[in-house]
């Protein structure tokens, strides 16, 4: 296991585009797709992106379930290199790499195997809760994370949600790891574009659903989002309340919405306020109100606020569109555009 | 084999109430099956669950005669949809009326394909009650329980074997026979009872390593399938005659398709590798009396049986290229019918392929034209090196079906073809001028 990752200003040359994806079956499923279909839209995307030597940022889990995208980018990667899943060595065919981000307490399901297994693809980031801003008695111990999280200890789950909301923003800006004995840092360098898709709307561990901080967190950077709503999901909640006329605030965008919708977010408020926040913490209400801010924007100059590379019509059709070619040919273009990628 | 126009390139929907049971296992099931990875195969988009702000019933299918809401021209020109039928459908008003109005298109451009999967299924309006059902094998008589994976897996492969028939009925070629009107409607009545278009299967094997599989397979050929089944029976002796027998084959308006047993001593006989060169040699498609100025080629599937037991070793054999292996196992269940459906698959997805890549270099501009060339298969380097126009570089770029080979394997070819461009059909259609669609 590594060094956790500190924060560190400058430019590296390799460059990061993070996607924001999940698969949820019921809303992909009345758009008349299933798994597959992501799937085969994330390696179209990502394929062209790594062969450019550029890495993809994703922050999914480890577990070995059939349907996970984590393995299906590392799979993608393995394809294009050597087979160093096999223990062989790497070629050093230049391609990008999988950068995945985990937070406490996510990162202590990779074990030191699958790390080996998939050391010469993936860079696993482990952002902790002193990086989030815990120190002292609010740190809790990693022994005692599993067994807490269980039974929805109060501490562990907002420690757990504020070091999440650290990481998505960590992201954003390069990094350094500091690894014991070795004179130079490792650079990990800042996201410089994210596409989203799908996405729990109800069902989320954080303090609002991830794709709607990621999407924040790219927005406040200044970066390219690509926001894929044709695809269901928070990403279409969120398309839907930027294409929408007016200045009116969509209900799930409002705390009140997401407090009646998820239980578990109720249990989360509640716990945090018996616990003094963290530097750079930002509540539910908070983030919502700064990303409803960008969705105004958004809505009064679309392509400048997302910054696709793309003109607005051209926007307009990547938030909609269900056609999975169309997207792909959509979110070429505007890379090509806006971080000079070719396509 | 001469494509016409009207060559399907169809677009499949799966359809299946939310209340049944195992019926988005099934739909999973079709897509992974048309289509088996890395791009390659129609594309297969479900129905079941309502569409957004829709009470039951789940997305309308596209209007198959318009473009898409950007405006942009659909390739494919044939719908076909799979309507697993089982008493939840049959019982929701709102599914009845949502199905009926789906079979008003005319067949030429939505092929409706019902599916049984217990008795209520015929109760179903009347534009599709006269259709002609997919019956799977293995259902039983009452689904109040949930089916276990065995039966599960029974009724799958019956469907998928039913279905490839059915799909092969739109897609592969007819022989010319009844003047160009008959030419020109290949898929007047794709699920009718029309006999399976041609598909001659040349069993390739070596008699001295025995002949348990290609009998089995021959058997199965003979008494389960519509196909005609070529069996090298006397080994070396004939060798030459069943070389010009593939040749005859390779030549006719049929689709041929080749199933080689690969046991220990078959590298080392000649003729059967002699056999096998010769079904892997491409093919024109156009330009037929003059290949050097062929445009389209396409290469038969040819599928691998490995049959060799214990440790038995034996050298590899280059000439085959890209083709499907399947384990042979003498006490393995069903595996004839594997082993032929996905023979008849290959061909399905060979023709698809061919037609497709016709169209899109159809779209591609002149200029481009005299520089592209298109195949229906994975490139490998063996079968590269047998057109001559890639051979002398003249031909800039290669076109092939799918999503695009991985790193490792484009190094590979790029190290014979180092002037050759490699464009995947999906790269091509999304950088092609007249931003064709599927």
């Amino acid at each position: 296991m590594s060094a956790p990752a500190t924060s560190a200003p400058g430019k590296t040359a390799e460059q990061i585009i993070a996607f924001s994806i999940s698969y949820e079956r019921d809303t992909l499923l009345r758009r008349g797709m299933g798994y597959d279909h992501l799937r085969e839209l994330l390696i179209r995307l990502a394929r062209r992106i790594l062969r450019r030597r550029i890495s993809v940022a994703y922050g999914g889990n480890w577990r070995r379930t059939e349907q996970n995208f984590t393995f299906e980018l590392l799979n993608l990667i393995a394809d294009e290199q050597a087979d160093s899943t096999s223990g062989g060595t790497d070629t050093g065919r230049a391609i990008g790499r999988l950068y995945n981000h985990s937070s406490w307490p996510n990162y202590l399901d990779v074990t030191t195997q699958v790390e080996a297994q998939w050391i010469n693809s993936c860079r696993v980031i482990r952002v902790t809760q002193q990086q989030a801003g815990f120190a002292g008695d609010e740190v809790v111990s990693d022994e005692d994370a599993p067994w807490k999280m269980r039974f929805r200890d109060p501490r562990t789950m907002f420690n757990a949600a504020a070091t999440l909301s650290a990481m998505r923003r960590l992201m954003m800006g390069a990094t350094e790891i500091h690894v014991p004995d070795v004179p130079a840092p490792e650079k990990v360098p800042a996201v410089a574009a994210r596409i989203l898709l799908g996405g729990g709307v109800e069902r989320y561990s954080g303090f609002v659903p991830g794709i709607f901080e990621e999407a924040l967190a790219t927005l406040e950077h200044g970066k390219p989002a690509y926001i894929l709503g044709g695809f269901g999901g928070a990403a279409e909640v969120l398309s839907d309340a930027i294409l929408a006329p007016g200045t009116e605030r969509p209900e799930r965008l409002t705390l009140e919405w997401h407090k009646e919708h998820n239980e578990r977010l109720s249990e989360l408020l509640d716990s945090s306020e018996m616990f003094p926040p963290p530097r750079q913490f930002r509540s539910t209400k908070k983030l919502l109100d700064d990303l409803y801010a960008f969705v105004l924007n958004a809505r009064a100059d679309l392509p400048n606020t997302l910054r696709t590379g793309l003109d607005g019509p051209e926007t307009r059709e990547l938030m909609t569109t269900r056609d999975i070619a169309t997207a792909v040919r959509l979110v070429r273009k505007g890379l090509a555009s806006s971080l000079d990628i070719q396509p | 084999m001469s494509q016409h126009p009207a060559a399907s390139i169809p677009q499949v929907y799966v359809l299946w109430h939310p209340d049944c049971s195992y019926g988005e296992r099934l739909a999973q099931r079709i897509l992974r099956w048309l289509r088996p990875g890395n791009g390659l195969g129609p594309e297969v988009f479900y129905r079941s669950l309502p569409r957004p702000g829709a009470m039951r019933t789940p997305p309308d299918l596209p209007d198959p005669s318009h473009r898409t809401s950007s405006g942009q021209k659909r390739v494919s020109n044939l719908q076909v949809v799979v309507v697993l039928l089982e008493e939840h459908m049959v019982a929701d008003w709102s599914w009845r009326h949502w199905i009926d109005e789906a079979g008003r298109h005319p067949r030429t451009e939505r092929a409706i394909m019902p599916v049984a999967l217990d008795a209520t299924a015929y109760n179903v309006p009347a534009r599709l009650r006269d259709l002609n059902y997919l019956r799977p094998a293995g259902l039983p008589q009452s689904l109040d329980s949930p089916l276990d994976d065995a039966t599960f897996e029974v009724v799958a492969r019956s469907l998928l074997k039913q279905l490839t028939e059915a799909m092969c009925r739109l897609i592969l070629p007819r022989p010319v026979t009844a003047g160009p009107a008959a030419a020109e409607s290949p898929a007047a009545e794709p699920t009718s009872n029309a006999p399976l278009p041609k598909v001659n299967v040349f069993l390739s094997h070596a008699k001295v390593d025995g002949t348990v599989p290609a009998r089995r397979l021959r058997d199965y050929i003979y008494s389960q399938t519509q196909l005609t089944a070529f069996y090298d029976e006397n080994d070396i002796a004939f060798g030459e005659a069943f070389g010009q027998i593939i040749r005859n084959m390779l030549a006719s308006n049929d689709t041929a398709a080749m199933i080689a047993v690969r046991s220990q001593k078959y590298a080392s006989r000649p003729w059967c590798r002699r056999e096998l060169s010769i079904f892997r040699q491409p093919q024109p498609e156009d330009s037929k009396d003059q290949p050097e100025k062929a445009r389209r080629w396409r290469l038969y599937p040819s599928l691998i049986v490995e049959a060799m037991e214990g440790s038995q070793i034996s050298p590899g054999i280059p000439e085959t290229g890209n083709s499907t292996i399947i384990r042979w196992a003498d006490d393995a269940k069903d595996l004839e019918e594997l082993i032929v459906t996905t023979v008849i698959r290959d061909a399905m997805l060979a023709a698809f392929h061919s037609t497709l890549g016709a169209s899109i270099l159809s779209n591609s501009t002149s200029d481009g034209q005299k520089h592209r060339l298109v195949i229906n298969w994975l490139p490998d380097a063996i079968s590269l090196l047998s057109i001559q126009a890639v051979r002398s570089g003249e031909t800039r770029e290669l076109l092939y079906p799918g999503r695009g080979l991985s790193g490792m394997e484009l190094d590979t070819l790029k190290e014979f073809f180092p002037k050759l461009e490699l464009i995947s059909f999906e790269d091509a259609l999304l950088e092609s001028p007249g931003e064709l669609l599927l």
